[in-house]
């Protein structure tokens, strides 16, 4: 049951990442990534890890994607692609159908459910391989997001 | 059929789809969109391992990678902004030269 329910993520998540290819529209393409990273939130629930599941929900899909969006509206009105803000209507059904079938499932199980026998621990070492081994790539990634958001300082602000 | 066939087959997909947009699409912010859908089908590989081999360290690669991806987006997002308000357009093929 737990494979057919990533069968069913894998397939919607492709087919969104084909219509971004396809459509011209900027904002659909957005949109279309949106569902992309949600699907693949779902398949990181599937595969045992609830909580990077959780960060791709806040981070990309909340954060990133609303950013993207907000982008796109701020670029101006002129051409076709920046302008057009509709989506598609089965497109938008499909992927709110695959949202609340998915959520249901979840629900259903009651806890997260996992495809493979994944070690309770595994995510409580995380956070010690995170600041043990590789502390100095989190220090680094963590100076690196600092200095992406100095980099997008006004230059009039900046001086 | 398991789900190692199944997360084998759509992150091939999605790179591969995330690979196209790159490289057929011309406009920038599109082809941003394209680098972080080949980052989210990496990500699905990344999990996967990690727990079928309970292996931590991918899992601290995944948080990693999504730390660089967001700050990645934030910079071009940023730089997309300003290329277009400078009156030079959104496709790629305007931009042929850097500028200190």
């Amino acid at each position: 049951m737990i494979v057919w329910a990533a069968l069913v993520a894998g397939i919607v998540s492709v087919f969104f990442a084909a219509v971004m290819l396809m459509h011209r529209s900027l904002y659909v393409s957005a949109v279309s990534l949106l569902v992309v990273l949600l699907q693949t939130a779902v398949l990181f629930l599937l595969c045992g890890s609830s909580l990077l599941g959780l960060l791709q929900l806040m981070i990309y899909a909340g954060a990133v994607m609303v950013l993207v969006v907000v982008t796109i509206m701020a670029a101006g009105s002129e051409g076709e692609r920046f302008s057009d803000f509709s989506f598609p209507r089965p497109l938008a059904c499909l992927g709110l159908i695959a949202a609340v079938a998915e959520t249901a499932f979840i629900l259903a199980h009651g806890t997260a459910p996992a495809a493979v026998a994944v070690d309770p621990a595994l995510q409580s070492q995380l956070g010690a391989v995170l600041f043990k081994p590789y502390a100095l790539a989190t220090e680094a990634v963590t100076l690196l997001m600092f200095l992406a958001a100095l980099a997008i300082v006004p230059e009039k602000a900046a001086a | 059929m398991n789900l190692t066939v199944v997360v084998w087959a759509t992150t091939g997909t999605l790179f591969f789809f995330g690979l196209a947009i790159v490289v057929l699409r011309r406009q920038l912010l599109a082809m941003l969109l394209g680098l972080e859908l080949m980052l989210a089908a990496v990500n699905v590989s990344l999990v996967h391992h990690a727990g079928l081999f309970n292996d931590a360290e991918a899992l601290a690669v995944v948080a990693l990678v999504i730390a660089v991806a967001a700050a990645e987006a934030v910079v071009g997002l940023s730089l997309i902004l300003r290329v277009r308000r400078s009156g030079r357009g959104a496709d790629s093929a305007v931009l042929t030269e850097l500028q200190g």
